[in-house]
């Protein structure tokens, strides 16, 4: 079947949808489109099921040839696309004819760069979900991420009127983060001044960052406790090993843990945080569940969810 | 008594104790079967002490939730346990049981004896996690619980059956770890080709059944 072909696959190049759920107590991490924000407005301007695949890639190098006439949508990360070598400014739909030549090659804002195409991307679910996890192998192309060769499969489609997100709703990667935090019950684990510490510091995002998990540079955190009998982790938990750096646990993050938490990181921030590139300064801001809740719920709502 | 405690703004930790215990673990193991049947729910972690439930809140309150799961009556279930005993085939040959050596020295016992306490115990499945498909079994008979290797192997063999500390494991695929290997299976952790992608669940009984290396060879296994 026809849709386009991988003519160089980029630095790591996924399929991805909003996740694989029911299997974390197999040990299975939920996966997923690890910036949603970018993710959703990639299917909401095609007028797509929200739930459908994308292509998530990191940092610049994929460059796609189209087989058939489509609509796609790029979204996140500026990694200068190109169709034919004219650059477009991401956060809008386009029109894709049969021969064309679609390219993410440098990267110029942001860590992740999402391609949304019209009615998605003809890919078998695995345990109900195409989202690729590296680590089991699952979803995706075999389990894998894109290379050479792969044929991204898809359905003819009327041409659609172009649509683009007004550059006020476009986030900027650039920027410092805050981010908001719910406080978990191991907060009793760590002292009035390391708490009053974790939420004045400053700390920066570093060079180990990946879908699992970001950790941060900075101030050293201490708990009063080495460790807790491991239990579940939740998407945003931060963790606060013994070396003192906060790690916060995203999408494809191990399912157990034994390390002290001290809260979670709002959902909605936490895909902020995956498109910070290292060196980006955090700091952090307590919020109640009570606020989390609204913060959320308006988010989501903001694509009729 | 059960706790209900924070984690996000879309999950929370019921913890049933501090210590972990076979009685707890009855316990979770319950829960988490009836918590399943519970609407709305996205994800359910059950570990040694604790749960992780994470939940849509689009269509579900905490407050509601949380009542549904106090209403919950647990009924220990003793029979169930007696009959759903599952069975390892293990090959504890010295040519893989590449820690025999150091747990016989460490505990001051003979390699004989410790794959003959290894496979007389029966095992709790106390949770999965670490990697798809990894169950932490317990408990491991004292006489020959030994700590981590120092410096973890770089590889360990899927297949590998481990002890480290009063914990048993079998590792699901080819991983780096640190565990005490003492022998290997050809049952199969994580399997894309099982519906349920792991054929243990938190809470099954597990027993390792000592074969010789020609069964181990027969069933499939490498040396």
């Amino acid at each position: 079947m026809n849709g386009f072909e991988v003519i160089s696959p980029g630095i790591l190049t996924l399929i991805q949808d909003k996740g694989r759920f029911g299997f974390m107590s197999k040990g299975i991490t939920p996966s997923g489109a690890i910036d949603e924000f970018a993710y959703l407005w990639a299917n909401y301007l095609l007028g797509n099921n929200l739930d459908l695949n994308v292509l998530e890639i990191a940092f610049s190098g994929l460059t796609l040839k189209a087989n058939k006439n489509t609509s796609i949508s790029v979204t996140g990360a500026d990694l200068s696309f190109s169709i034919n070598n004219k650059i477009y400014k991401p956060w809008q739909t386009f029109k894709i004819k049969d021969g064309d030549i679609l390219k993410f090659s440098k990267n110029i804002i942001g860590q992740r760069a999402y391609l949304s195409v019209k009615n998605g991307f003809l890919i078998l679910k695995e345990f109900g979900s195409t989202s690729t996890t590296l680590k089991e192998g699952l979803g995706g192309i075999e389990g894998r991420a894109l290379k050479k060769g792969d044929v991204l499969p898809f359905i003819d489609s009327l041409s659609l009127p172009i649509k683009r997100l007004k550059s006020i709703y476009q986030p900027d990667y650039n920027q410092a983060l805050k981010l908001r935090v719910v406080l978990g019950y191991q907060h009793e684990n760590f002292s009035k001044e390391e708490k009053i510490k974790f939420f004045s510091k400053e700390f920066r995002v570093s060079k180990e960052a990946n879908r699992m998990g970001i950790k941060l540079e900075g101030e050293s955190i201490q708990a009063d406790i080495d460790g807790i009998i491991s239990e579940g982790i939740c998407f945003g938990a931060i963790q606060v090993p013994k070396d003192g750096r906060p790690i916060i646990l995203l999408k494809d993050r191990q399912t157990i843990g034994g390390y002290p938490k001290i809260g979670s990181v709002l959902s909605v921030d936490c895909f902020k945080l995956s498109q910070a590139k290292a060196g980006t300064t955090v700091t952090f801001q307590e919020i109640s569940i009570e606020e989390a809740l609204l913060e959320t719920k308006s988010f989501y709502k903001q694509f009729k969810i | 008594m059960i706790k209900f405690n924070t984690a996000s703004v879309d999950s929370f930790v019921i913890s049933f104790s501090n210590e972990i215990s076979l009685e707890v673990s009855q316990m979770i193991k319950f829960y988490f079967q009836e918590i399943n049947k519970i609407e709305y729910i996205i994800d359910v972690i059950p570990s040694y002490t604790t749960i992780l439930i994470t939940f849509d809140i689009f269509n579900i309150s905490l407050e509601k939730l949380q009542n549904q799961i106090l209403d919950i009556n647990f009924t220990s279930n003793n029979q169930e346990n007696e009959s759903t005993i599952i069975e390892i085939p293990s090959y504890y040959g010295e040519e893989v049981g590449l820690d025999l050596k150091r747990i016989s020295e460490i505990n001051n016992i003979s390699v004989k004896d410790i794959i003959e306490i290894h496979s007389s115990q029966i095992y709790t499945v106390f949770t999965i996690g670490f990697a798809p498909g990894f169950a932490y079994l317990g408990q491991v008979d004292k006489k020959i619980a030994t700590p981590r290797l120092d410096s973890p192997r770089r590889i360990v063999k899927k297949g590998s059956i481990a002890i480290a500390d009063t914990q048993t494991a079998i590792y699901p695929q080819d991983s780096p770890g640190g565990w005490n290997i003492i022998g290997l299976t050809t049952f199969n952790m994580f399997n894309k080709e099982l519906d349920n992608l792991c054929p243990l669940s938190m809470g099954d009984k597990i027993k390792f059944k000592p074969i010789s290396q020609a069964e181990f060879i027969n069933l499939g296994g490498e040396i």
